[in-house]
């Protein structure tokens, strides 16, 4: 194993996250004001959509692309379709079902560490990997979303009664709102809008926006994870009450959808960095849009599981342990 | 001059991820006027930190009559029927109206 890998522990960025777990683990009163947390997020969105646009500006449409945002999507609806039954066996249908929406969709600040983790090798990857990133949030939400419909029905057939509420929530939430929810998310649509005007402008026009969008873009993002890791700590104390298996699943199924995505990528001959890029969309659980999305779709499922795993485990794991353990994997495959 | 009049304060402490549905059901029933405000806290989900738009409470509160509140309540225990988490507070409340003509003699019979 290559050490040098790991060494990206030692990233600052990763370092301020490490600081955020410990003031919160102290009970410090360190605490940044949720607005500068909600324009810190913002901001690395635009940073990273700006930049994959004009990367898309020189690289063009090819071949690699297609196949790239195929595996993308194709990850999209494995992943809710696999974990979903895994899952049923310890819980509701509901809370599956939310779970496994929640793995199939995809984290943008995991993504962004990714990308960090890439520069610092001195690894390129393809600025379409902003469009996977946006093409992976809806598939997983309408299956689970499908999925406790299924659980509901069931449900009424069990107990003739409750039907009259039963149909509801499904009803109320049809594939149109998912799919508007999850493309005007404002998050989404600044790192759409920030891809497409990096694609109008190009390499030129970027430079006007480099000192604030490329300069700044590391100390912002060490400033975020340092909130991020506050959060993560918060949070962490909360997991108490889950089981060793929703544990493990936390920490398992994102090594299990690294692999199969390095696998499919090296078959396709994609890039070390596109692959990275991949693997860690595939490997990241959604903590924003889609649990905002599935308090609404899936009311049954209880947030504190599909929130906390995807927070407090599986967005740690993969920022400390995983972006280098997936590169690793690259190298050794 | 301006006399109290008798109302109903009705608050909901709910995710901000439902605040639309929220609101669409208050115009559903006519109510175009209420306020929302972000506060974060803990509960049966955890803790709440405000930092996320997924991890954040609202507080909504809207100043009705109760014949309109009547309504909304039916509204609300549907929902919850359905396990939105939403607590619902009702206060007894007085308030000087913002129109000083009829409604202030009104008010008061």
């Amino acid at each position: 194993m290559d050490i040098k890998s790991f060494a990206t522990l030692l990233d600052p960025a990763v370092l301020f996250f490490f600081l955020g777990i410990f003031a919160a683990s102290v009970r410090s009163n360190l605490e940044i004001p949720a607005p500068i947390a909600k324009f810190l997020s913002l901001y690395l969105l635009m940073a990273i959509g700006i930049k994959g646009g004009v990367a898309l500006s020189v690289s063009g449409l090819h071949v690699q692309m297609l196949v790239g945002l195929g595996i993308a999507l194709f990850m999209a609806f494995l992943v809710p379709l696999y974990t979903f039954p895994l899952l049923r066996r310890k819980l509701d249908g509901f809370n599956a079902a939310a779970i496994a929406a929640t793995y199939g969709s995809v984290s943008a600040v995991t993504f962004i560490a990714a990308g960090q983790f890439l520069d610092n090798q001195g690894i390129e990857y393809g600025g379409y990997m902003a469009v996977a990133l946006v093409i992976m949030e809806a598939p997983a939400v309408i299956m689970a979303v499908a999925l406790a419909a299924m659980t509901r029905a069931r449900l009424a057939k069990q107990d003739a009664g409750a039907t009259a509420n039963i149909g509801k929530s499904s009803g109320e939430f049809s594939l149109k709102n998912i799919l508007h929810e999850s493309f005007t998310d404002g998050a989404i649509l600044l790192l759409m809008g920030s891809l497409l005007i990096g694609v109008i402008v190009g390499k030129d026009g970027y430079q006007v926006m480099k000192p604030f969008t490329g300069d700044l873009f590391k100390g912002l993002l060490a400033f975020f994870l340092l909130e991020m890791g506050i959060l993560v700590a918060r949070r962490i104390r909360e997991m108490k009450g889950v089981g060793p298996f929703l544990i493990a699943f936390a920490f398992c199924i994102p090594v299990l959808n690294a692999v199969i995505v390095i696998t499919l990528s090296q078959l396709a001959g994609l890039s070390a960095g596109d692959t990275l890029m991949l693997a860690v969309l595939a490997a990241s659980a959604s903590y924003i849009v889609v649990p905002a999305v599935v308090r609404v779709a899936i009311p049954e499922a209880n947030p504190g599981l599909y929130f906390g795993m995807a927070l407090a485990l599986t967005f740690p794991f993969n920022v400390v342990l995983g972006i280098p353990l997936y590169f690793q994997l690259i190298q050794l495959l | 001059m301006r006399r109290l009049q008798p109302k109903k304060l009705l608050t909901l402490i709910t995710s901000r991820a439902i605040e639309k549905m929220i609101i669409e059901a208050l115009r559903k029933r006519g109510v175009g006027g209420f306020t929302v405000v972000n506060a974060s806290g803990a509960g049966a989900s955890g803790i709440q930190s405000g930092m996320l738009d997924s991890d954040s409470n609202i507080l909504i509160y809207v100043i009705l009559s109760e014949a309109r509140l009547v309504t909304l309540l039916d509204d609300f225990d549907d929902m919850m029927n359905r396990s939105y988490r939403i607590k619902v507070v009702v206060t007894d409340i007085s308030i000087l109206p913002r129109k000083i003509a009829a409604t202030s003699k009104n008010s008061v019979a």
